[in-house]
């Protein structure tokens, strides 16, 4: 009985040595950008934006196509130190002349940070700023700048359409 | 109803009366008779030094291209069942994570006490052992590349991440632990011991590098995230008699 527990007691410890303890739980790591879509007229509430496409200009593949948002995270470069991204929507029927396209720029600077074994490093953004070109669809947009992305529970930035 | 309670007691009393006369029985069993003609029929076994090395690091360093160990082990008996017991090592390992790749490198001692909870028949000199070790270990760890975690469970990584491959290295590095231990060791042949042991240690103390973490300690193992860890031994060893007891 005595050998048969201590035997137990090995194989629980070899067992519990070889086993991957920890998983990466945080999602996301990086921080993302939150975005809110408000309406311009009634500043207070959360308008839907119709057939919603978003795309950066260092990539070939959409964000999103075709959604209908009124809240977005989207994630920064951070091998560069500022994200362009080009947002169509489409209030009427979806034709493609009835496209409206803004573009929408995020600068910032970028430190490291490890956050675990398993997740690895973050990025941290800093010092973010953000701008938007003049006579798109984006009518204005608040805050312009932001310290840091850590709080992920709200929205960084409002835009207003 | 009074007769049966009485009869009762009267029971109880009798019970109790064999129990703790059994108790008597045993223990004078146990401190007259039998050790008794223990000691005079004298069965005696070695006191001594017993030194020998981890035989599974040498083969795990084989095994494995990312690791490299050797450890001496030694023991010294001060009573029947007490040894004050000691390992000293050296370890290389690099950890392979999925967003790093780091190497530690350095050595390491553990200094304890072994208690033999075996009762070994006539002059055999087995053990079935627990034991305590305090462990300190001295390292440097160098974090070879890394990349940083870009991708979120909604978008996958929509943007690329670079490798970053410039080697980022903290010297002088310490960890300090506690460890508990449970093993056994055969007398396979005449002064020569075979033993095996599992250990569960935990940390007290490691010095970090800055921007990183310590995921490995040279006689430790793998730092878990609850800054546990496990190790295991498997040992061929040579006693050095003193003198016979």
């Amino acid at each position: 009985m005595k050998k048969r527990i201590l035997l137990l007691v090995f194989f629980i410890g070899i067992i519990s040595a070889c086993e991957k303890d920890d998983f990466c739980i945080e999602n996301p790591v990086t921080s993302k950008l939150i975005v809110d879509f408000y309406d311009d007229t009634n500043r207070e509430t959360l308008k839907n934006v119709q057939r919603f496409s978003m795309v950066s200009e260092d990539k070939a593949d959409s964000l999103f196509i075709n959604k209908t948002v009124n809240s977005i995270s989207i994630p920064l470069n951070s091998l560069k130190t500022a994200t362009v991204y080009t947002l169509k929507k489409n209030d009427a029927d979806g034709a493609t002349i009835d496209n409206k396209i803004a573009t929408f720029t995020i600068t910032y600077n970028t430190s490291e940070e490890f956050v675990s074994r398993s997740c690895g490093f973050k990025v941290v953004f800093n010092n973010l700023t953000f701008s938007s070109d003049t006579n798109s669809w984006i009518t204005d947009f608040t805050p312009t700048t932001v310290i840091n992305l850590d709080d992920q529970s709200e929205a960084h930035v409002q835009i207003f359409h | 109803m009074i007769k049966a309670k009485r009869m009762y007691k009267y029971f109880i009393s009798i019970c109790l009366f064999f129990v703790i006369a059994e108790n008597f029985s045993q223990e004078q069993l146990k401190d007259s008779t039998f050790t008794k003609v223990k000691d005079t029929l004298g069965y005696k076994t070695n006191y001594g030094l017993r030194l020998g090395i981890d035989i599974s690091r040498p083969v795990f360093s084989s095994l494995y291209s990312n690791y490299a160990g050797l450890e001496i082990v030694a023991d010294y008996r001060i009573k029947k069942n007490i040894y004050i017991a000691t390992e000293i090592g050296f370890e290389e390992n690099t950890s392979r994570e999925d967003y790093s790749n780091s190497t530690t490198k350095g050595n390491y001692i553990r200094l304890g006490l072994n208690y033999n909870a075996y009762k070994n028949w006539l002059d055999m000199n087995n053990e079935i052992f627990v034991g305590y070790r305090y462990g300190f270990s001295l390292f440097n760890q160098t974090l070879n590349s890394y990349q940083t975690n870009v991708s979120d469970g909604e978008n996958g990584s929509y943007f690329p991440t670079a490798m970053n491959t410039t080697d980022q290295s903290a010297v002088n590095l310490n960890a300090h632990w506690s460890e508990l231990m449970l093993g056994i060791k055969v007398e396979a042949l005449k002064n020569i011991f075979v033993g095996f042991s599992v250990s569960y240690k935990v940390l007290m103390s490691v010095k970090e590098p800055i921007g990183f973490k310590t995921l490995f300690s040279p006689g430790f193992n793998r730092i878990f995230e609850s800054n546990t860890g496990f190790g295991l031994n498997y040992t061929i060893s040579y006693l050095i008699p003193f003198s016979k007891k």
